[in-house]
């Protein structure tokens, strides 16, 4: 028995050596080893001393001790901002019924869509010649800035000045899932980190008694990436989000149950570490080492969790402020909530609305009707969490981030070439608008163009990895250093292609 | 002197051989001007020694008349008679430079008025040291006209050299650091000065600025072509104006950027060409008249185009471990034994500085006057401090104000009071302050009027009501 065990442990290990040595190392080595022969003919040749061959850049590094991965590291430079609010809109909200102005898209309303829109495009529900659709709702200059805005966002209204639209969003994803896989993890298949496991990872969270990444979803539907959007990928699994529950306890089995009492609690965890403790030095397997860590921080959280997602402990002002109703599954709750996190050190904070697919379809997805229903959730609350942390001085070092996976068509979605009951849009993927907030970013500025459709970017382009790059940059990041070895490769939330810092939106 | 009737002496021969270089050299100016383009790979060898032989002419020129005054005095009289030897080294490092200088400039890739003017500066330093050397052993009537060219040739050297830097590290290579106290603000406009409302300033001068100046600037005019501004483009190169108003055929620049990489005319020579649509930009600019004040949005079709990079780019720039580390060193340990006594409390701002954050905001209550006395010793460094829902009070109030550095101050939902307020006076880095749910009163923002680079005030749920006087230096940057 014994020596089998041995066996299969030896095969184990012999396997594993193998997958470590990959096709990039062995061309890697060869690089070098054939630049060093090169090199040193050269040194022997011209008796001077050969410098040293295509000298990396040092990886920074992301070490911590085992027992607390998620310690606070230092950014690579100093950072503009400490936390990230997202607020990612499900489904896609329209930007031509919300923050793009195109009068002449009204002006054409109604009207055949021209042929050049549709030639070598793929739609998902679009077929034959769809008509123009102007925009559903009336839309007016605000604030300073002078911004037009629709009058779906009367609250959003009132921060007009405070945000910084990207008006020139693409993405290359015209179907939910992947497009919301490439906007929270920079590759639109499975197995990625997630922005979020990427910012824990190089940051780490400051406060130790919650989870660095927290996740809460409005209730309704999940959004189609599923729980891949805050998946850890190939980083160690404790970099990943944790999802809160928003419907009654936050965080199930929290409380010690009748009968349990804290130092039972910690008696029993402690033989639990001694095990697993032992189990990792007998196979030096990380993921143990993040079930340790995983079952400290709950217990930690017992005391903290429950008092940070209380927002009974908000007075009734701020409550109505947000239009939070304790006890519901609600946006409103969620927002109020990500302050109270925000507050206490959370560095990463993701809201899920959803609903927001308006192809027209059935009412409740319906330009018309049910997107009223999205953007009164939204509004209300997503303003006030800018008034708290405005009121705060928090705007200066948190970033807010509100978008969805990509745009909706200038046409109006007409499915199996009919004319349908509902009014809707389909996906596109080619423009749409999300908008930032807080620290680092211009305050009352618009990036990019489209045309006057809305229906293709003409100035300015920023693909979701520029969007990324230009997120860790604010966080103190250059996304090429922000790395972790995976398959042979220095893998970046940012992957292969070339991403820019959209410096035009920096203040 | 007998000696100087010897024609065969060492010192005549190098009276005369210095004379023949001294002519030699506006011969060289006038027939052989550098002009910018590029030769032989020889002369670019010895013309790189130019700015190492350059300095030898300075120093020995300067200690002249340093030699020769402090020689009057008796205690020092043996200097006035090494003083020939200095000038004769002074006069032969010159012309040695002055010849290499001419390599180099001819070598390729100088011209302008920088160049020509640093040449003629040297070609007159090389007469003037001459002028000294034969004045200076002369026991006649010239004997006099030493101490003037003496001093002409210093300034003559002071000149040159102050063009030479010019060359190499810029025209304001002196005056860019020139503290604000001293530096005048208003000098003559521009000519050149690029205005973003016109069409040429934003979409075709950057396409120049990006491609183009490498080789075209005010100090190298390859091809005495200059494209650093409207008017320069206009005064064209050696060969006539490149830009013909209304005719793109007719316009050199369109010509050879729009040449095959290959072409021997071909620009921007060695780099990738322009971009078709940058190309176009510039052929659409002068068909429409390429007018230096047209708007913005007044040529048709242009905005169809893509705008050009006039894109900032953001850089990552790696610092010294090293650096950081000896930044680090004044407080490192302090900083290492605070962390083992408050866990994740105080770290650095970056990887790369010595700057210092507190959070002390998780502690909550079990962080008071008594922890925050314990930071004293790094107090200097903090450039962020968060002491939000802590128990501090107005006790702490000098160690706040000891972290004279500090840009960014929370004290949010603390007890802190006026008190705290008027020990900021000297927080004069200070940019934000969060006083939210504090017991400030409305006194305490006179305390505050003063810090130059406070921009923001946070007083939400204090005693400060929104009516509140605000001084006139915070108005728009109190918070309610």
């Amino acid at each position: 028995m014994q020596t089998m065990l041995d066996d299969s442990l030896q095969s184990e290990v012999k396997r594993a050596l193998l997958q470590s040595q990959t096709r990039r190392h062995f061309l890697r080595s060869l690089g070098g080893g054939l630049g060093t022969v090169f090199m040193g003919a050269l040194a022997t040749r011209f008796a001077q001393p050969a410098m040293a061959a295509g000298a990396e850049t040092a990886a920074l590094d992301f070490s911590r001790d085992p027992s607390t991965p998620l310690a606070p590291l230092p950014p690579q430079f100093p950072a503009k901002v400490r936390r990230v609010i997202y607020l990612h809109m499900a489904g896609a909200p329209s930007q031509l019924e919300l923050f793009e102005y195109k009068p002449e898209l009204k002006r054409l309303d109604g009207q055949d869509c021209p042929e050049s829109f549709l030639a070598g495009k793929r739609f998902a529900f679009i077929s034959g010649v769809p008509k123009l659709l102007g925009s559903q709702y009336p839309f007016h200059q605000a604030g300073e800035s002078g911004h037009w805005i629709s009058d779906r966002m009367p609250h959003i209204e009132q921060h007009l000045d405070d945000i910084c639209f990207i008006k020139s969003m693409h993405t290359d994803q015209f179907n939910h899932a992947p497009a919301q896989l490439l906007v929270h993890t920079g590759n639109p298949r499975l197995g990625y980190p997630s922005f979020g496991s990427w910012v824990v990872y190089g940051l780490g969270t400051e406060n130790q008694n919650l989870p660095g990444f927290i996740v809460l979803l409005s209730g309704g539907k999940n959004p189609d990436g599923g729980k891949q959007l805050w998946s850890s990928g190939f980083l160690p699994s404790v970099y990943q989000g944790v999802q809160c529950r928003s419907h009654g306890e936050p965080v199930l089995y929290l409380d010690n149950p009748p009968g349990v009492s804290r130092p039972l609690r910690r008696s029993m965890l402690d033989a639990i570490d001694q095990i697993d403790q032992q189990t990792y030095t007998a196979f030096g397997n990380p993921e143990t080492v993040t079930r340790i860590a995983q079952y400290e921080m709950a217990f930690r959280m017992q005391l903290d969790a429950s008092d940070a997602m209380d927002i009974h402990k908000e007075p009734d002002s701020v409550q109505a402020q947000y239009g939070a109703k304790p006890g519901e599954a609600s946006f409103a709750n969620n927002c109020l909530v990500a302050r109270r996190l925000a507050e206490r050190g959370v560095r990463f904070i993701q809201l899920y609305h959803w609903g927001w697919d308006s192809h027209g379809a059935d009412a409740k997805e319906a330009l018309n009707l049910g997107f009223n229903d999205r953007c009164r959730e939204v509004d209300q609350p997503t303003a006030a969490l800018l008034a708290d942390l405005k009121s705060r001085g928090m705007l200066e070092d948190t970033l807010v981030v509100w978008g969805g996976e990509f745009g909706r068509t200038p046409m109006r979605e007409n499915r199996g070439g009919q004319v349908m009951k509902y009014v809707g849009r389909d996906h596109n993927p080619g423009a749409f608008t999300i908008w930032l907030a807080g620290g680092g970013v211009k305050p009352g500025f618009a990036h990019g163009q489209t045309d006057e459709m809305g229906y293709e970017i003409v100035k300015d382009p920023v693909e979701i990895r520029d969007l990324h790059a230009t997120m860790l940059y604010l966080l103190g990041f250059d996304h090429h250093r922000l790395n972790y070895r995976f398959q042979g490769l220095e893998q970046k939330l940012t992957s292969v292609k070339p991403a820019r810092v959209v410096a035009e939106v920096l203040a | 002197m007998a000696q100087s009737l010897n024609p065969h002496s060492p010192r005549n021969i190098f009276t005369l051989l210095t004379l023949f270089a001294a002519l030699l050299l506006p011969f060289l100016l006038i027939f052989l001007p550098p002009d910018g383009a590029q030769r032989a790979a020889w002369l670019q060898f010895i013309g790189r020694f130019h700015t190492l032989a350059l300095h030898l002419p300075i120093a020995f020129i300067l200690l002249v008349p340093v030699f020769e005054l402090a020689g009057r005095h008796p205690r020092f009289s043996y200097l006035r008679s090494t003083a020939p030897l200095v000038l004769a080294l002074a006069v032969a490092g010159a012309v040695i430079a002055a010849i290499l200088g001419w390599c180099l400039a001819r070598s390729g890739g100088f011209s302008g008025p920088l160049v020509s003017q640093h040449m003629w500066g040297a070609t007159v330093f090389v007469w003037l040291a001459w002028l000294c050397w034969v004045a200076r052993e002369n026991a006649g009537r010239i004997r006099t006209a030493y101490p003037f060219a003496l001093a002409a040739a210093v300034a003559a050297v002071t000149f040159t050299g102050y063009r030479g830097g010019q060359i190499s590290f810029g025209e304001d290579h002196l005056t860019e650091f020139l503290p604000g106290l001293f530096a005048s603000g208003n000098g003559a406009p521009d000519p050149d000065a690029r205005d973003l409302n016109t069409f040429y300033g934003a979409r075709i001068q950057p396409i120049f600025s990006d491609h183009c100046l490498s080789c075209h600037s005010a100090a190298k005019r390859k091809g005495g072509l200059q494209l650093t501004g409207f008017a320069a483009l206009m005064r064209g190169g050696k060969h006539g104006a490149v830009v013909k108003a209304g005719d793109v055929r007719a316009s050199e620049l369109l010509r050879r950027t729009s040449l095959p990489r290959s072409d021997d005319d071909f620009m921007p020579k060695g780099k990738p060409s322009l971009s078709a649509d940058q190309i176009k930009m510039i052929a659409l600019w002068i068909e429409a008249g390429a007018s230096g004040t047209a708007p913005l949005d007044s040529i048709k079709g242009a905005s169809a185009i893509p705008a050009a990079s006039n894109r900032v780019e953001i850089n990552f720039p790696d610092a010294d471990p090293a650096e950081v580390a000896r930044n680090r060193s004044a407080i490192s340990t302090a900083v290492a034994r605070l962390r083992q006594q408050f866990p994740n409390l105080v770290d650095y701002d970056s990887r790369q500085s010595a700057d210092l954050v507190i959070n002390a905001s998780l502690m909550g209550d079990k962080f008071g006057d008594n922890q925050l006395a314990a930071m004293a010793p790094i107090a200097a460094y903090v450039t962020s401090g968060d002491f939000s829902r802590t128990a501090i009070t107005d006790k702490s109030a000098a160690v706040i104000g000891s972290m004279h550095r500090l840009r960014e101050l929370r004290l949010m939902h603390t007890h802190a009071g006026d008190g705290m307020i008027q020990a900021m006076a000297a927080l004069d880095q200070l940019e934000s302050l969060s006083l939210f749910d504090t017991r400030v009163t409305p006194g305490a923002l006179q305390n505050l009027a003063a810090l130059p680079h406070l921009k923001h005030v946070y007083v939400g749920q204090t005693g400060i009501p929104a009516a509140a006087r605000i001084p006139d230096s915070l108005k728009g940057k109190v918070q309610f």
